[in-house]
């Protein structure tokens, strides 16, 4: 291995490590504010510079959370099987961090390197990125059943059910930026929407980007789509047995695994390193793409102050009679639309066909809904307010 | 019709305003100032301050504000506690308690209970606190209106067993209370019972009527009966 080739892998791979783990520190002390002021109450105010009285507005929480986590015992349960039980959070690491390697960053120092500014420029990104995402389903699987506790196996079922149902509709929303881009390669595709051609602001794209979205809730466990860690009902589903370091790697890969799906949103529909300002100074495009992953996870963070958790049948009934068919009916209308546009140029011809499509998706949308809700009626209470 | 997916983003709306709020008014964060009740300077400075007296965390304490919901407690209308207690003992809040943290033992012999009516009454009703959830369904499945929700918070303990399982004679509170804790629920609940037991006093008078008018109508008819046999004879 030449000299050359190490230096690039250690300019394109170390700044993921670095740039990511560090900032899901700061993610978890935002999310915990964001939380509890969305809750009136503070949250961490105390923890800043420490043998002192200076809060810092509780920065210094998620360094005492680390500290906390590292010493913490280790507790194995007895029957657990103990290969599988380390391994599982290890696991549930790795697909994340591999994810992050796929995401057209173009960090500065990109002009050191011998040409290749990515960590993985592969061609296929995009099925890459999908294929490795499912592994994390078998991480959390491995770690439900090893831990030998019927809470974790409760969570580690509905782990699988849930991650396999919104894997069709994340991937079939994706499809059809693949479709319009031409390219499974995501440096392409972020070429492709340079100076705000972004496909959000297309009707399909505007559709798939909704639908992406909220399949990526379900996808990273995220609230309203967190049954598999639901505390009120299985304690902390798949990882209830887990503790200390342990613990502590999967909540690192799960924030990871939220960093890496909202990039490749970003990448996909909000233009990733586009923005303004670009040409005078080109290294900002990182800081856009930070910027972009950050709206997201805010958007994250709000929708799961504000949403209650879904019930099993409601979660499976959305995936397979909403998401999906809305998801293929998306394609067929991206389809049509680019198909009428490269056949009468023209203003018109564009104008008419968003509106349809805006409004085919919508009347699709309501109708799914209409059909895809459960018939039960709900429970009616006397006194609860 | 409405927007699909409106109602997220009303609640999402609620949640901003909360975020964005909770830096302007110091008046939002009651839900979090627990011993609102005391004045500043009886509130504990320090670790080591509290409990200032002894059993005070099952002291009967004005709580957060009414919208609080804790802990069960049992209801009695005015006058000696388990004179009018309304629990019946019927069990079926202990059947419904998801977390099955109700203890009921039915009395053997009736009692009267406040309208006169004799009643069974608990011998023991015990809830254990480490187990309620707080769901609150005992509430809605009571057909008494003998269970609702207390706002005490004070529920620590230094006895691991013994005082973790609440006993009837301490859930027994009156109805006064309950309306200073929740004064809006405590007078709907009072207009609801009042208004159910008309209706049932004036179905009952319908049905004696009803009932009455029958019976003098068969006696009539009897009569007439009785009268037209005589004729024949
Ligand atoms: S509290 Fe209500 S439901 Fe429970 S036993 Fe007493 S009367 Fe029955
Ligand atoms: S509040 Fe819920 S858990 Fe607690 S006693 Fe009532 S039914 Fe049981």
């Amino acid at each position: 291995m030449s000299l050359e080739l190490i230096k690039d892998i250690l300019l394109a791979t170390v700044p993921l490590l670095v740039i990511f783990p560090s900032l899901f520190a700061f993610t978890t002390w935002m999310e915990r504010k964001a939380l509890a002021r969305i809750q009136n109450r503070i949250g961490p105010n105390k923890i800043g510079i420490p043998c002192t009285r200076i809060g810092l507005f509780g920065l210094g929480q998620p360094a005492a959370d680390g500290i906390k986590m590292i010493f913490k015992e280790d507790i194995v349960p007895r029957g657990a099987d103990k290969l599988f039980h380390l391994l599982a959070p290890i696991l549930a690491l790795i697909p994340a961090m591999l994810i992050l390697c796929f995401l057209p960053l173009e960090f500065p120092w990109g002009k050191f390197m011998s040409g290749q500014v990515q960590a993985f420029l592969l061609d296929s990104a995009v099925i890459f990125f999908f294929a490795i995402s499912g592994l994390a389903t078998l991480a959390i699987f491995m770690a439900g059943w090893a831990s030998r506790n019927k809470y974790s196996l409760l969570g580690g079922m509905r782990a699988v059910a849930q991650m396999v149902s919104y894997e069709i509709p994340l991937v079939l929303s994706a499809v059809v930026v693949v479709m319009m881009a031409g390219s499974l390669n995501a440096k392409e595709i972020a070429d492709v929407q340079t100076g705000f051609n972004w496909f959000v602001l297309t009707p399909w794209g505007l559709a798939a980007f909704i639908v992406f979205f909220v399949a990526a809730l379900a996808e990273t466990n995220r609230s309203p789509f967190d049954l598999p860690e639901a505390e009120s009902e299985i304690i902390a589903g798949y990882f209830t047995e887990y503790s200390g370091f342990k613990f502590a790697l999967f909540f690192l890969g799960e924030y990871i695994a939220m960093f890496a799906i909202s990039g490749l949103a970003v990448t996909l529909f909000l233009g990733a390193g586009d923005g303004p300002f670009l040409a005078v100074a080109p290294w900002l495009s990182v800081v856009w793409f930070i910027a972009k992953i950050f709206g997201l996870i805010a958007v994250m963070i709000w929708l799961r102050g504000t949403l209650p958790r879904l019930r099993v049948d409601q979660l499976m009934a959305f995936a397979w009679k909403f998401l999906l068919p809305l998801s293929i009916f998306n394609i067929l209308l991206a389809g049509m639309s680019h198909h009428v546009t490269v056949a009468y140029p023209g203003t018109t011809a564009q104008v008419v066909t968003w509106t349809v499509s805006l409004v085919g998706m919508y009347v699709m949308a309501k109708g799914l809904d209409k059909i895809s809700r459960s018939t039960a009626k709900p429970r009616e209470y006397l006194y609860a307010e | 019709m409405s927007i699909l997916g409106g109602g997220i983003f009303k609640g999402m709306a609620v949640t901003l305003r909360n975020f964005v709020g909770s830096y302007f008014s110091k008046e939002r964060f009651i839900t979090t100032n627990e011993y609102s009740w005391r004045p500043e300077s009886e509130l504990p400075q320090s670790i080591g301050d509290y409990p200032k007296e002894e059993g005070e965390q099952l002291s009967d304490t004005t709580t957060v504000n009414h919208y609080s919901r804790n802990f069960p407690m049992l209801l009695h209308d005015t006058g000696e506690p388990m004179d009018t207690i309304r629990c019946v003992a019927c069990q079926i809040c202990e059947r419904e308690c998801p977390p099955q943290c109700i203890y009921i033992e039915k009395s053997t012999e009736k009692k009267e209970n406040a309208d006169g009516k004799p009643q069974f009454y608990p011998a023991k009703f015990d809830i254990d606190v480490s187990v309620c959830m707080s769901c609150q369904i005992c509430v809605e499945v009571c057909p008494f209106d003998a269970i609702v929700m207390n706002s005490q918070f004070e529920l620590s303990t230094p006895d691991r067993f013994g005082g973790l399982l609440v006993r009837r004679d301490d859930l027994l509170k009156s109805n006064d209370y309950y309306h200073k804790i929740h004064p809006q629920e405590a007078a709907t609940r009072d207009e609801r019972m009042a208004a159910d037991k008309a209706a049932k006093e004036a179905k009952k008078k319908a049905a004696a009527e009803k009932a009455k008018a029958a019976a003098e109508a068969k006696a009539a008819a009897a009569e007439a009966a009785n009268e037209s046999k005589e004729d024949t004879e």
